[in-house]
């Protein structure tokens, strides 16, 4: 099978090693720099959605618009979205954003830990594939699920982007709170249960499944930007826009579902420029909860 | 607009042809599953059915259950799927009734005045007769011509939300106002029990659906016929909602298993390369001034959450002499149904282009999400129920934008909204139980309410997102609505007190604002 990969960069290669390890044959759609020679490619995406029936978009979240309109992917592709929840500055489902640019309606995520240069180097890895199509999910795990990486599959394609969304979100709460005075790991778990839990009551507002986010999609992929020290935000500096900005698309659900997150305001609240230790204060002063809601 | 103009006037096939044809569908269906699969259905069946007959017994049902039983034990397939016809092609028999291609070409033509003629008063004097007609009463809007264009070059689905038994014939008349053919439908069993009902039912191209049969088999014998109607260009239509809906409120939720046929039909049209194969859907709400079976529907939502009857047979329906006083006192109102046809859809959601060059784009582009790269159709029912739901989810949104705010419906929305501020609770449960002393609200609040409401009403209506049917100032809104309260349940869902109002009969004012849910008022 050909298998075609919108975006040349890291993440794009990378899962191009894992197709050809699949025993398949990628075909990268690049625009502006040319990948590797190891990988086959070509600069004219239009082609590649007409040759693969299976495109992996590895743009990042705001590049995924201008990857599908310049592919120009049609009603017998499935296009699968490797890219992070939600396009920021509109919030909108990367999946969403396929379905308003293009005649596609098989889509899907594909989620979980991606440390891209391990897997460049041959190194050992999971994902999860979420569909609503049962075909999709079949077609992706064929593409991908080899020796090295293995592909699990879902039908919650909600709960994996959610997923996806909070963990940048969290790590970057994890990486304000563990660098104060007086943290330790006490408030490194606290945050992190809490947080998974908040994203999880969330995810069940909105019809998808809970447990997702302790899959590979959640903590699965949290595990590993921890590990990698990504989202690392330097001691008395507001954390970054990109977290910022999938916490705000995540705020804005949790208001229509009525849901309350109070971690993932306490990101924005720092972004604010409100000072961490009163955020912490309050968010320790709020009145004791059962542990799930 | 004459219906003369339309075509898509069908013909139905001899009885012994569909017989046949049913039965091709039937083995073809049997023979496809497991083993294992075809056991746990024909088991379910025969169970299902056996509970069935203990409370309704059908003497003729029993020998045919006798044998599948038999068969079920000999482990042999071949008996298995003989028994299995031999129930699904009775089955099939009472689906298809005794249906005419004659009569019923008869039936549409002289029916809509004869209707008319018994709903609508008789003149006091003979020298005011006129012959009878409905307009003004019903009154019917869409995109005619459009509908009729695709009408005549497609197979259209009917998509309405579903209010009372009334809907259907009704439905039948908006159709004939707008010039479009008429639709087969599937009727309950339970309404054929009304002599009168059932003589302009099955006249008027309905199919019988006994929803007391709840086995999977039953089901799949039912979306067998509904593909066979659309592949054979017959329009069909299908309440998305599956049963009246108990609140009063609008569908949020649709049933997917006969919409679903649409999208089984077009890849057999596909398959067989048959001219005019395309099938559309197109939305539809109905919107009265007063729903006949009100308090009964109401009620049945109010009950024990989870005791609700899908079907309820002893209801005000089961009386003609009461269906035709209330259709008078109802038609008898200007605008008293307001009957709205939407954008026509594809079987994906999308949708339809006006431009005949275009949708014949449309049609070749969407060949694509079901076949493969060399054109052949790939059947794969799960990725049809994602679609469906797609279709779905498509016509939800739709049913907002095609409901009409009228007079009583904003009144009860209003004085209801007062009772819950009251009160403090949004909880219906409760608010229903207030004592009579506290459902009141004065004229004075109540006016200013009504005004501002019927501001977003205007306000929404020129943005599009709904229509309104209002009186201009909110006086006359709530003289309108007192009037249409006044006409014809036993109890008020508002009253006139004087200087104030007081909500008489809370399940009725409930049901009469839930249809405004989505109003934001």
């Amino acid at each position: 099978m050909q298998v075609g990969i919108l975006g040349g960069g890291r993440w794009g290669q990378a899962l191009a090693r894992v197709v050809m390890a699949a025993g398949h044959q990628p075909l990268i759609a690049w625009k502006d720099v040319k990948p590797p020679h190891l990988f086959p490619s070509s600069n004219k995406p239009p082609e590649v959605s007409e040759r693969c029936e299976l495109l992996l978009v590895a743009a990042s979240g705001s590049l995924v618009r201008q990857a599908i309109r310049l592919a120009a992917p049609g009603p017998h592709n499935r296009v699968v979205v490797a890219g992070r929840g939600v396009e920021p500055g509109t919030g909108t489902w990367l999946t969403e954003v396929v379905l308003q640019e293009s005649d596609v309606l098989r889509v899907g995520a594909l989620a979980g830990p991606a440390p891209v240069e391990e897997i460049l180097q041959g190194g050992l890895c999971a994902g999860v594939v979420a569909s609503p199509f049962k075909e999709v999910q079949d077609l992706t795990t064929e593409a991908l699920h080899c020796s090295r990486y293995r592909v699990y599959h879902s039908h919650d394609l909600l709960g994996v982007q959610i997923a996806s969304a909070a963990v940048p979100v969290i790590a970057s709460l994890l990486s304000i709170t563990s660098g104060l005075r007086g943290a330790g790991t006490g408030l490194n778990a606290l945050v992190l249960t809490r947080a998974l839990s908040e994203t999880s009551r969330l995810v069940e507002a909105m019809g998808g499944a809970p447990e997702t986010l302790y899959g590979l999609a959640g903590l699965g992929d949290l595990l590993a930007v921890k590990e990698q020290d990504r989202y690392r935000v330097p001691r008395g500096e507001r954390p970054p826009d990109g977290p910022v900005a999938l916490a705000q698309a995540l705020l804005r659900l949790a208001a229509e579902h009525h849901v309350e997150m109070p971690l993932t305001e306490g990101l924005e609240a720092f972004h604010r420029g409100v000072d961490p230790l009163e955020v912490v204060g309050a968010l320790m002063a709020r009145k004791a909860q059962p542990e799930r809601r | 607009m004459s219906a003369h103009s339309a075509t898509g006037m069908f013909t139905e096939a001899p009885p012994e042809a569909v017989a046949a044809e049913m039965e091709r569908r039937v083995r073809r269906f049997l023979a496809e599953l497991t083993e294992e699969a075809l056991a746990s259905i024909l088991e379910e069946a025969h169970y299902l059915e056996r509970k069935r007959v203990e409370l309704h017994p059908e003497p003729e049902v029993e020998p045919l259950l006798d044998a599948l039983a038999e068969a079920l034990l000999k482990r042999d397939r071949e008996a298995r799927e003989a028994a299995a016809l031999a129930l699904t092609r009775r089955w099939a028999e009472e689906i298809h009734g005794a249906f005419s291609t004659s009569v019923y070409r008869f039936a549409t033509r002289v029916l809509p005045t004869g209707v008319a003629g018994l709903i609508v008063p008789s003149p006091r004097r003979l020298r005011d007769w006129r012959p009878p007609s409905l307009e003004g009463a019903l009154q019917v809007d869409g995109d005619f011509p459009f509908l009729q264009e695709l009408a005549r070059e497609a197979t259209l689905i009917l998509a309405p939300t579903h209010v009372s038994n009334m809907d259907s014939p009704l439905i039948g008349l908006a159709l004939y106002q707008a010039g479009l053919p008429p639709f087969r439908y599937g009727a309950g069993l339970n309404l054929f029990s009304n002599p009168v009902m059932s003589f302009f039912m099955s006249r008027l191209g309905a199919y019988t659906v006994d929803r007391t049969k709840s086995s999977r088999l039953y089901k799949q014998v039912l979306k067998e016929y509904s593909v066979r109607l659309l592949t054979t260009r017959q329009h069909s239509l299908f309440f998305p909602g599956g049963t009246r809906s108990r609140s009063g409120g609008l569908e949020r939720d649709v049933k997917k298993g006969l919409l679903g046929t649409g999208l089984t039909a077009w890849q057999e049209n596909l398959e067989a390369n048959r001219p005019q194969g395309e099938i559309y859907v197109v939305p539809m709400t109905l919107t009265y001034t007063l729903v006949l079976e009100a308090e009964t529907l109401i009620r049945d939502h109010l009950a024990e959450a989870g005791k609700q009857r899908f079907i309820i047979s002893d209801d005000e329906f089961a009386r003609p002499s009461k269906v035709f006083s209330f259709a008078r006192r109802l038609l008898e109102l200007d605008g008293g149904v307001v009957a709205r046809l939407g954008e026509p859809l594809d079987l994906f959601g999308n949708k339809v282009a006006r431009s005949r060059h275009e949708r014949g784009e449309q049609a070749s582009h969407r060949m694509g999400f079901v076949t493969d790269r060399g054109g052949k159709v790939v059947r794969d029912p799960q990725r049809d129920r994602v679609y469906t739901e797609r279709l779905s989810r498509a016509l939800t949104a739709a049913y907002p934008g095609l409901t009409t705010v009228t007079s009583n419906h904003l009144v009860a929305r209003v004085a209801w909204r007062a009772l819950e501020e009251r009160e403090g609770t949004t909880d219906p449960f409760r608010l229903v139980r207030t004592p009579a002393w506290r459902r009141v609200v004065s004229r004075e609040e109540l006016i200013t309410r009504l005004r501002a409401a019927m501001g977003v009403a205007e306000e929404g209506a020129a943005a599009h997102r709904w229509h309104t049917r209002l009186p201009s100032t909110a006086e006359e809104a709530l003289s309108e609505a007192l009037t249409a309260f006044r006409r014809f349940h036993h109890s008020r869902a508002l009253a006139d007190k004087g200087n104030v109002l007081r909500i008489d009969n809370p399940n009725l004012c409930y049901y009469y604002q839930n249809r405004l849910q989505h109003l934001g008022v």
